[in-house]
Order: structure tokens, then C-alpha cells, then sequence
């Protein structure tokens, strides 16, 4: 629990249980991962397409979606040019 | 910052949310309590494959069935405003009840004198 509190204020991706993967700034959550990311954007990968960013804003995500969290680091992160990445799409684990 | 607070900063603002099921809704936020069970006003309704959709003057989400709130991004800036009030309001609350208390007795005395006085004398 504490432990997500040093990736307050920070950069973090989400990865979400429908497969979502979302980057965003953490500003905040609680017991149950609650999670409040502002300025986020959704990451939708693809294996014939780069990397398409939709910008998506203030978000609060409920923590029965979340799968992981993870910070992001930024200097790196700016060095990949997304356009050029192929990757198959994370699979949803909410439905069969 | 809490993500309850925020949703609770959030009252009267429009606000999107998608239930885990993939169906969203979009209306203004009436009420919540501390479950993230939501009322929403005004509210179209979109099918999970957003192929359809209906219009609700009011709804109720239950909320362990929500997946994620989406927020008009000034409202982060709104909680920090309310937060800053409600501490003036509490913590200085019992500061304030003690000054106000000093003038406060002084013209609640004089108000009793007045109000009792005339009370006894109404009733003697």
C-alpha cells in the first residue's frame, strides 16, 4: 500500500483487467487501489499499426480493474517512437 | 488526494462512467457515497459495442459494478479549494467558535439579559 505512494505525482502505465494500458500522471488512491491519474492518455496497441495515443484526461479508475501499476520512466519512454512499435493487443481477462 | 474526494468534488459536474460490462454512462453527478454508488442526472446510456443508446432523466450505479470514472479535468484543481475550506471549517471551527465565543458570549449575554429580562418580566 505505502509502496504506491512513492509513484505519487509520477508517471505511471496502468495495465487494466479489459487490457487497457494507460499512462497517466498518479495523483492519488486508496485502500482498494482506487486510483485518480490526470492528463492520462490510453495506449492501443496493434500488430499491423503503430502505437495509436488517445488522449483521454482526468480519470478515476476503480481497483477491482487493475492489474498492475508501474512508473514510467519518462527520459526512456520519450526515446521509443511509438509509431514504429507493432505489438498484439493485451487480452481482456473479463470475459471468455 | 483521495479518489473519493475527487468524485465528491465532482457533484453537479458532468462526468462519463463505464461499468465493467463496457456499457457507459454520461450525466451529471447528483450524489455518491463512499461505496462509488452514483445517481446521474440527464443521462444517455451507450451499449457496450456503441450501437445503441438510450436516454435516462435519472439513474442509480451500483458501485462495484464501475470499471472508470472519467472527470472534467478542472476538477483536481476544485478539490485542493475544497479541502482548503473544509479544514478552515473544522479545524477552524473550534478556533473560531473560541473568539467568536469571547464576542459571541458578550452579545449572546446581552441578548439573554434583553430576551430573559423581558421574560421574567412577562412572566412575574
Amino acid at each position: 500500500m505505502a509502496e504506491l505512494q512513492k509513484f505519487v505525482d509520477l508517471t505511471v502505465e496502468i495495465i487494466t483487467s479489459d487490457g487497457r494500458v494507460i499512462v497517466g500522471l498518479l495523483k492519488g488512491f486508496d485502500q482498494t487501489i482506487n486510483v485518480i491519474l490526470s492528463n492520462c492518455h490510453e495506449r492501443v496497441y496493434s500488430e499491423n499499426e503503430g502505437v495509436e495515443k488517445m488522449s483521454l484526461g482526468l480519470y478515476i479508475i476503480r481497483g477491482d480493474n487493475i492489474v498492475l501499476i508501474g512508473e514510467l520512466d519518462q527520459e526512456r519512454d520519450a526515446s521509443i517512437n511509438l509509431s514504429e512499435i507493432r505489438a498484439a493487443p493485451i487480452n481482456d481477462i473479463t470475459r471468455r | 488526494m483521495l479518489p473519493l474526494s475527487l468524485l465528491n468534488t465532482a457533484q453537479g459536474h458532468p462526468m462519463l462512467v463505464e461499468l465493467k460490462n463496457g456499457e457507459t454512462f454520461n450525466g451529471h453527478l447528483v450524489n455518491c457515497d463512499n461505496w462509488m454508488n452514483l445517481t446521474l442526472r440527464e443521462v444517455i446510456q451507450t451499449s457496450p459495442e456503441g450501437n445503441r443508446f438510450w436516454r435516462l432523466p435519472e439513474c442509480y450505479i451500483r458501485g462495484n459494478t464501475i470499471k472508470y470514472l472519467r472527470v472534467p479535468d478542472e476538477i483536481i484543481e476544485m478539490v485542493k479549494e475544497d479541502a482548503f475550506r473544509q479544514r478552515q471549517a473544522s479545524s477552524g471551527g473550534s478556533r473560531g467558535r473560541g473568539a467568536r465565543g469571547n464576542t459571541g458570549r458578550g452579545r449572546e449575554g446581552n441578548a439573554r439579559g434583553r430576551s430573559g429580562g423581558g421574560g421574567r418580566g412577562g412572566k412575574f
